[in-house]
């Protein structure tokens, strides 16, 4: 549905974009990750005719984006990074005019308008000023403007940006809600929207695509292999041969951390991509007589992946400590610095767990 | 077809905006308060028309005057002046306020030529400076409902037709300067500036004389409201409105486009 080849913006002389090529399948949910400013609204304006390019081809349905606009513009919905409203129009009023020049026929936009205003959940609203409306609602009203015309392909620049955590998860439910037969791209810098939405993620940084899979592929891919944390009775000295002839386990190190009991040992198993050798670890280890206070499978998230692509060698270099220093944050439960990504999935989970009480 | 839909939606959502906008009416209350005053003081003052007859008649001077055709020369050479403050006021929020509020990338986006956007602001912002200027005929009509004999009324209509394309020409090139920056007050300013110059080009043209100054002469603002003002047909006047008008969506629809390109 959407094809982008060699796609590259220059900005006077700063490049923006450089070589984007990527493809999006009838019906499905593209995210677009990056960090901020690395070329994700760019992007997204080029494929909405907003902007032209200055290298590459981007089709909609078969449409060149610059040289066929008009085309194009009919086929998407697009939401920008600042929601584009009237404020002195009533909610309704806005939609209506919305769909007037989105080209709905005058006998079909009174429904299409009031589908939009139930998809978002914004009918009791429908009287207020643009105006007098909360962020949230604001958001909303953007996007039902993206979805006035009901168009086959919806482009959402950053749709959750600002929102309260209880907004987000109404927010992509509603995106979510929207898929089926339409196409969608979403663009965001946050992590845990893209594997809550989407069906497959292109990651992108300073300009270029680095990655583009399913965010499952995408974590197996950069994994390479999963991890189990031990919190043992035992020195690692005594465990290490124990374990060590296990099939399927690569590396045994032990975990250094501050203020830790000192009857206590952590130690971080990691196993072989394809191996699963959590069993036979407990067995050796209860054969052995090992005390096991805790014993946790640990798996590579989207952070780590998201930092992985996103990071050049020598930023690694310089942050290698730094890094280290975060994944260990991110790897237990017990420490007291989380990352703020971490902060912000709990919320939600708290609240999506009170939301179905 | 879908083009006139387009111009319909975009010049009813201007309309709209006028209508619920505080400072439009401000803007309105203003006008009317001043042309208000100079209906009284060019008909009434001591200085006034009323007091002018009066005072031939006490001269002497027997030759007829006819009072309804020059109060309204008079009183729309002043409304031509108002005109000169109050349409960039009208104007300056057009595309400016587009710009800042970044609907112009709904617009930019959406199925419609900006030829349409343009055509449909323009109409719009035309649109509420007639219903300005409605109230006045109540009161002029009273002025020219006395005359004896009554006077022609393709005259009167023709100076109010006039005004109107006064107005729509600084309204459309007020448009394109609004359609140039996202500051609605560096908007205002700029299209009062350059009115101004419109305004007082038949001086310059004085002064230099020639061919140039001849040429410039014609492309006068002031000069070409007179003509129809004092009910002088004259094609060429229309013309040049016309032109201004076509000028000044020609280059906001072109600025628009422009826009595109340079957007960093």
């Amino acid at each position: 549905m959407i094809e982008v080849e060699h796609l590259g913006k220059v900005y006077g002389s700063t490049p923006a974009i450089h070589d984007v090529t990527f493809k999006v399948e009838s019906g499905e949910i593209l995210g677009f990750l990056g960090p901020n400013g690395a070329g994700k609204t760019t992007t997204m304006r080029i494929l909405a005719g907003y902007l032209p390019a200055s290298s590459g081809t981007a089709r909609v349905a078969g449409y060149d984006v610059h040289e066929q606009s008009m085309e194009v513009r009919r086929w998407i919905g697009y939401l920008p990074e600042i929601p584009p409203l009237y404020p002195e129009m009533t909610v309704e009023a806005f939609l209506h005019f919305v769909a007037r020049i989105k080209g709905v026929a005058a006998g079909d936009r009174p429904r299409q308008v009031n589908k939009a205003l139930k998809r978002c959940n914004i009918e009791d609203k429908r009287q207020v000023l643009i105006r007098k409306l909360s962020k949230g609602y604001r958001q909303r009203v953007g996007i039902a403007q993206a979805i006035a015309h009901d168009p086959p392909v919806i482009i959402l620049d950053e749709p959750t940006v600002g929102l309260d955590p209880r907004q987000i998860i109404e927010v992509r439910n509603l995106i979510k809600s929207l898929a089926g037969d339409r196409t969608i791209i979403i663009s965001t810098h946050i992590l845990p929207e893209v594997s809550m939405t989407c069906q497959r993620v292109a990651i992108i940084n300073r300009g270029t695509i680095v990655a583009t899979n399913s965010p499952e592929n995408l974590m197996a891919q950069l994994s390479g292999g999963s991890g189990y944390e031990l919190e043992l009775d035992t020195d690692i000295e005594t465990v290490k041969p124990l374990l060590q002839v296990i099939p399927g386990i690569r590396s045994i190190e032990a975990v250094i951390r501050e203020n830790f009991r000192e009857t206590r040992h952590l130690l971080r198993v990691m196993s072989e991509p394809e191996a699963e050798p959590g069993r036979d670890i407990a067995a050796v280890l209860v054969g052995a007589g090992i005390g096991i206070y805790e014993m946790r499978r640990e798996r590579v998230n989207l952070e780590k992946v998201f930092l992985e692509l996103t990071t050049s060698e020598k930023m690694i270099e310089a942050e290698k400590w730094e890094l280290s220093a975060v994944y260990k944050a991110e790897d237990t439960t017990t420490t007291i610095s989380q990352s703020p990504d971490r902060v912000e999935k709990q919320m939600l989970e708290e609240i999506s767990e009170e939301d179905s009480d | 077809m879908i083009a006139i839909a387009n111009i319909i939606a975009i010049y009813r959502k201007e309309l709209q905006g006028y209508f619920t906008s505080p400072l439009a009416y401000a803007i309105a209350a203003i006008f009317w308060l001043l042309a208000g005053f100079f209906f009284v003081a060019l008909l009434l003052g001591p200085e006034g028309l009323i007091a002018q007859v009066a005072f031939r008649d006490e001269l002497g001077i027997t030759e007829p005057i006819d009072v309804a055709y020059e109060f309204q020369k008079l009183f729309l050479g002043v409304m031509g002046n108002l005109v000169l403050f109050i349409a960039p006021s009208l104007s300056m929020g057009l595309y400016a306020e587009e710009r800042k509020r970044g609907t112009l990338e709904l617009l930019a986006t959406s199925p419609i030529t900006n030829w349409a956007v343009a055509l449909g602001k323009l109409l719009g912002a035309v649109t509420f400076f007639i219903t300005m200027v409605l109230p006045l005929l109540v009161y002029e009509s009273y002025v020219i409902g006395a005359a004896d004999p009554p006077m022609e009324l393709w005259v009167s209509l023709l100076g109010h037709l006039g005004l109107i394309l006064l107005a729509a020409s600084v309204l459309s090139i007020g448009m394109f300067i609004s359609s140039l920056t996202d500051s609605t007050l560096l908007a205002a300013v700029f299209t009062f500036a350059v009115i101004l110059f419109l305004w007082v080009i038949d001086l310059v043209a004085n002064r230099i004389g020639g061919v140039v100054g001849e040429a410039l002469k014609h492309l006068s603002l002031v000069e070409n409201y007179g003509n129809l003002v004092q009910g002088v047909l004259d094609t060429s006047s229309l013309f040049l409105f016309a032109s201004y008008i076509f000028l000044g969506i020609f280059l906001t629809a072109q600025s628009i486009e422009a826009l595109r390109f340079q957007r960093t």
